[in-house]
C-alpha cells in the first residue's frame, strides 16, 4: 500500500472484500469521476452449475505485479488518478465479491480507462487461480492466460512507447 | 547438479500434499529446471496431465522468470500454471 494507490490480498475465512472500502479509498474532493469494477462468482459456467470457487495465489508475487501493474495504469492514464485493487483469497460461495477494481480521477474518461485497464491487466498477469466446485461435486482449475511470454506483452491502451520501455525495465530486477 | 525446490500453485498443488516437491536439476537455467520436470512429472505422476508444464512459467518471489534466467540462489521457485484470476 503507498500513497494515491492500494492493493491487497483478502483472505476470504477472515473478510469479505469492501467495494465501499475502495471507492472511499480513491475518492478526492478534486475527483469527479469514480469507476468500480466489482467481479462476483456467478452460478454457471460452461454450461455447468457452480457452487463456489477456490482462489489460490501466490502471494508476494501477487502484491509485487499489482505494484507493477498500478505504476503502469498510472504512467498511462496518470498523474491524477487514485487505484484500487483488492482480490480474495480461499473458498467463495455464489455470489460473494472475488476482486473489486476501483478508479478514481478528476473526469470519467480517465476513470474508466484506467479502471478497465487495470482489471484487465490483474486477471491475465497475476499469479491467480481459480478451481470452480460444480454441483455434482466435482472440481475443476480453470486455465487462463500463460506468463510464460509476461515480460513481453503488449502494454496497456493509452500507454505511450515511453511507459511500455518503463514497464520492461519494472520488471527487471 | 542443484537441488531446487518448487512451489506448487493451481492444478500443480495436487501433486503434493505440502504443496512442493524437490528434484536434482542438472544446469543452473530455469530452463533446466524445466527439462528435469518434463522427464519426472510422467513418470512420478502417470495420470498428471503434463503437458500443462510447457504452458507453465517459474518465478521466484518478486518475478516471473524466463527460461534463460539463472535460478535463483536460494533454490527456491514457483511453478505458475496459466492464470485465472478475477
Amino acid at each position: 500500500m503507498q500513497g494515491q494507490d492500494t492493493w491487497k490480498i483478502v483472505e476470504r475465512e477472515r473478510d469479505a472484500i469492501d467495494p465501499a472500502e475502495g471507492i472511499g479509498f480513491v475518492s478526492d474532493p478534486g475527483f469527479g469521476g469514480i469507476d468500480v469494477f466489482i467481479g462476483k462468482v456467478r452460478d454457471l459456467n460452461h454450461g455447468r452449475a457452480v457452487r463456489g470457487i477456490s482462489y489460490d495465489l501466490f502471494d508476494p508475487l501477487v502484491l509485487a505485479e499489482f505494484e507493477r501493474l498500478v505504476a503502469e495504469v498510472r504512467a498511462a492514464h496518470g498523474p491524477l488518478l487514485k487505484l484500487y485493487v483488492a482480490h480474495a483469497k480461499g473458498r467463495l460461495a455464489v455470489g460473494d465479491i472475488a476482486v473489486v477494481v476501483a478508479a478514481g480521477s478528476p473526469h470519467r474518461d480517465e476513470a474508466f480507462k484506467a479502471c478497465r485497464a487495470l482489471i484487465e491487466a490483474v486477471k491475465h498477469r497475476s499469479p491467480i487461480w481459480k478451481q470452480e466446485h460444480y454441483e455434482g461435486g466435482d472440481s475443476v482449475w480453470s486455465e487462463g492466460c500463460s506468463l510464460c511470454d509476461a515480460t513481453d506483452a503488449p502494454v496497456l491502451p493509452g500507454a505511450t512507447p515511453a511507459d511500455a520501455a518503463a514497464a520492461t525495465a519494472a520488471r527487471r530486477p | 547438479m542443484k537441488e531446487m525446490t518448487v512451489q506448487l500453485f493451481g492444478a500443480f498443488s495436487e501433486l503434493d500434499a505440502a504443496r512442493e516437491i524437490r528434484l536434482q536439476v542438472s544446469g543452473d537455467r530455469v530452463a533446466d529446471l524445466r527439462s528435469a520436470l518434463r522427464e519426472l512429472l510422467p513418470t512420478r505422476w502417470p495420470t498428471f496431465r503434463a503437458g500443462l508444464l510447457e504452458y507453465s512459467a517459474f518465478a521466484d518471489q518478486q518475478r516471473v522468470l524466463r527460461d534463460q534466467d539463472a535460478l535463483p540462489e536460494d533454490g527456491r521457485v514457483a511453478i505458475l500454471p496459466p492464470v485465472s484470476g478475477g
